[in-house]
């Protein structure tokens, strides 16, 4: 086990690697930099001006020296400093933008998780009754729903119309820190967040476990008198659990993209909140180190997902 | 039993937090969207880079002088009056009897030492152009300065507006180069102004305090809250949810609030106008019948009417002002037949007849998509195809200012905008010839010698009874000439909760600074 993580680790390493090199030239190539963010349009400013400012930011120096000195620099630890905010270093800015998103996504997928296999589960076992059929008819619907849309929406009716959640932010302006206040803040974003990934894990889950449900060994387990309680919690949803472990692995990321969304719906100052500012604003550094956080914690899960199947799955090997 | 615990411990938990928001509000507090829509700069703290957000800066900086709520005339602010020498060169400021939130005095050496940092290129400043004209800065005492000019310059004063004052004791030790980038700005900036810093939370609100010792009265609030939105629709949500008080609205949203009488909706010229830029690298937009054949081809009073709702001036020149428009100019009122005819002559098909042409613009909301729409439809009736480019405002910048020869054909057409007040010098820098790129603003290469006269005899009037004239010269040549199709300048739109008292905001471009006397605003 401890080899294949070595291994797993090293790969992610390379991926990173070529991660940043892509998205370096990809910046590069797209127009404007971040002077040209800088300027209001409708205000005027010399181009030698501009030019100025380029100067003053490195950002004069061919491309492969820019990318050879950030590496170097990244590598001890070093990921410099963003270009739109006065004085504030890039691993700082980003690592506090973990914990919100951590927040915001952990809050998301737990409510879609325990939503997801409860209403799946339900959903099987009730198989083409009205409850599976209405079910399936909203998950539809929560599949088929873009993250912007379910944000909007969901400001608009229970931050605007009810007022049950504040419309944004993760504290109330002004107000010292409270867990409640937080919790206020999260629970909206985070409901909406999980309504992608419910739907879709309910799906996975009544498919899984209907195919779980015509196995001998459950047929077994019945004959000899176990509960159906049981049969179908101890019996059948282990089982039916691996390839939703797998989804929920491979979701993590498309939980990224939906938080970004929701983040700047709801300005909540997580990752994908500063990674918008930084791509609108052609902000290099913060863009490279928060792609480069993104990265190593998708592969982290991929890697923690890898190794859940193996604890799921006893059969599973992977030395 | 065990969940009993665990009912009374949430409780208890929860409940920790509850006092504490109650008691957060008992204070006397405004929150607004300040730095939403186009007079916003967002997260910028530092008002020698500003290129807008000065609505929310002048409620903890101040200038020297500054403009009036109407954007009419410049009055005092920490200068409590000034007077200018007869040849318009020397410009003498008596201040103003002030502290700074720390506690020190204002003195004349904190207005030298602003200036002249605002005129240090290495700072980072982008002032440093414009206060090019400064020949020195002297201050006979602690509350006179003394500024003298190597020219006239007619729009100094109005320059000046935009110089927030900085305090020479906290600034004075940093090197000018590392000013851009310190951390001061955002977490301990000291001003003058009727409030004082207290945090920055990043990316979601800045907090100020009320200076119970400001000269003109202690605030009626007791906490200004400046918050941050990512998206307008989340500034909307946030008024209509009661969390904020003010905020900026795209149109759109403005007519949903004409009618709803918890809010007023406050309407006011943008004072930026709106035009059609025209390259004058690409050869098609050289002949003066193809400029005429566009304006004629675009029925701006429709565009007005149906996409505005009428709430937008027609721009015959660069202004629309009264003071700066003369009588007798041509209206270009809408006229296929006149357009197509233009055209004819001047061989369109022949030079280019139905290929595409590009319409680059930065505008991104729903309402300027309309409106492109609107032109390219118009525009094909009389045979011009233009193809809107709707991209973002680096990608923009990166296009109409990149360096060497750049791709003429990449911006062939804009439609763009450009700040044509309260000071008319404001589109100077986008018309003149002199203002060519690299040294200048003027991305469409405009090089008319009779408009760049204009502009240098406005520009060098030293009778203030003349300027009005002199400006209106420039928009003759303007009408007569073309450099732009001029479309409109449109009304912009905030959004005030009805439990705000005295409150101020005028859209001005860049968000001003204008006198908008915060300490006078209250809420109920």
């Amino acid at each position: 086990m401890l080899s294949f993580i070595a291994r797993r680790c090293a790969t992610g390493l390379l991926m990173l690697v070529a991660l940043s090199l892509l998205i370096f030239v990809l910046l590069r190539m797209a127009p404007g930099d971040p002077i040209d963010a800088y300027i209001n349009p409708s205000v005027p400013m010399s181009a030698s001006d501009l030019e100025t400012l380029r100067d003053r930011l490195g950002l004069d120096q061919p491309l492969p020296l820019q990318y050879i000195g950030w590496l170097r620099a990244a590598l001890s630890g070093d990921f410099g400093y963003s270009i739109q905010r006065s004085g504030v270093q890039v691993l700082p800015l980003v690592m506090e933008r973990i914990g919100p998103t951590a927040l915001l996504m952990g809050m998301g997928l737990a409510i879609a998780i325990i939503v997801g296999i409860a209403a799946g589960i339900y959903s099987a076992v009730r198989r083409n009754a009205w409850p599976d059929i209405a079910m399936s008819v909203l998950s539809f619907i929560g599949i088929s729903s873009p993250a912007f849309l379910t944000a909007l929406l969901g400001l608009y009716f229970f931050s605007v119309l009810l007022r049950w959640a504040p419309s944004g932010g993760m504290q109330t302006a002004g107000a010292p820190f409270s867990i409640s206040d937080v919790l206020a803040h999260l629970i909206l974003p985070a409901c909406l967040l999980s309504i992608g990934h419910a739907a879709l894990i309910m799906r996975y889950m009544r498919a899984s476990l209907l195919e779980v449900l015509n196995q001998d060994y459950v047929r077994t387990a019945r004959a000899k008198g176990v509960r159906e309680f049981w049969v179908i919690i101890k019996h059948a949803t282990r089982n039916a659990l691996l390839p939703v472990i797998t989804l929920i692995g491979s979701t993590v990321g498309i939980a990224i993209g939906g938080a970004i969304f929701l983040e700047s719906v709801f300005n909540w100052p997580g990752m994908g909140l500063l990674l918008v500012n930084a791509v609108g604003t052609r902000d290099y550094p913060v863009i490279m180190g928060a792609t480069l956080v993104i990265g190593v914690c998708v592969i982290l899960v991929n890697i923690l997902t890898d190794v859940a199947y193996a604890f799921v799955d006893p059969r599973i090997q992977v030395a | 039993m065990r969940i009993k615990t665990i009912a009374i411990a949430a409780a208890l938990l929860l409940g920790t937090g509850l006092p504490t928001i109650v008691q957060a509000q008992s204070p006397k507090t405004i929150a607004g969207g300040f730095d939403v829509g186009p007079g916003g700069f967002p997260k910028n703290f530092n008002p020698l880079v500003a290129t807008g957000g000065f609505t929310w800066l002048s409620t903890y900086f101040e200038p020297l002088v500054i403009w009036n709520a109407g954007l009419t005339e410049l009055e005092g602010d920490l200068a409590r009056n000034y007077t200018m020498s007869s040849d318009q060169l020397t410009y003498t400021f008596n201040l103003v009897k002030e502290s700074w939130h720390d506690g020190k005095p204002f003195t004349s050496k904190d207005v030298k030492f602003t200036i002249e940092l605002a005129k240090n290129k290495v700072s980072g400043s982008l002032l440093a152009a414009r206060l090019g004209d400064v020949a020195s800065v002297e201050t006979p005492d602690d509350s006179t300065v003394i500024v003298k000019l190597s020219k006239p310059n007619g729009s100094f004063l109005s320059i000046l507006s935009q110089v927030l004052i900085l305090p020479e004791h906290a600034l004075a030790g940093m090197p000018p180069e590392s000013l851009a980038t310190s951390t001061w700005w955002s977490t301990s900036p000291v001003g003058t102004g009727p409030f004082k810093f207290k945090k920055y939370v990043t990316d979601q609100y800045v907090e100020l305090a009320a200076d119970d010792d400001y000269r003109g009265g202690k605030p009626k609030v007791d906490v200004l809250i400046n918050r941050y939105f990512e998206n307008p629709a989340a500034a909307v949500a946030a008024l209509r949810a009661g969390e904020i008080q003010f905020t900026y609205v795209e149109p759109d949203d403005a007519a949903s609030f004409k009618t709803d009488a918890s809010f007023k909706l406050i309407e006011g010229g943008s004072y930026v106008v709106n035009y059609i830029g025209l390259n004058q690298k690409v050869d098609l937009f050289k002949d003066l019948r193809v400029r005429q054949a566009i304006m004629y081809a675009i029925d701006r009073n429709a565009i007005i009417e149906s996409l505005y709702g009428g709430a937008a001036k027609p721009a015959n020149c660069g202004y629309v002002a009264p003071q700066l428009v003369p009588e007798g100019l041509e209206a270009y009122a809408y006229d296929p037949a006149k357009a197509k005819a233009r055209l004819t002559e001047a061989g369109w098909d022949k030079i280019n007849g139905d290929k595409p042409i590009t319409l680059l613009t930065y505008y991104g909301s729903p309402q300027a998509a309309n409106v492109m729409a609107a032109i390219q439809s118009m525009l094909a009736q009389v045979g011009i195809n233009v193809v809107p480019r709707v991209v973002d405002t680096p990608t923009y910048n990166g296009t109409v200012y990149k360096e060497g020869t750049p791709d003429w054909n990449a911006f062939p057409m804009v439609y763009a905008g450009l700040q044509n007040g309260p000071n008319p010098a404001g589109i100077n820098p986008g018309l003149n010839k002199s203002q060519l790129p690299p040294a200048g603003f003027n991305t469409m290469r405009i090089e008319f010698d009779d408009l760049s006269a204009a502009f240098d005899k406005a520009l060098g009037e030293t009778d203030a009874s003349k300027l009005d004239a002199a400006w209106q010269g420039v928009c003759k040549v303007m009408n007569k000439d073309l450099p732009w199709a001029t479309l409109w300048v449109a009304n912009r739109y905030g959004v005030v909760s009805n439990k705000l008292k005295d409150f101020v905001w005028t859209p001005a471009p860049g968000g001003g600074p204008y006198a908008a006397h915060p300490e006078t605003w209250d809420i109920q």
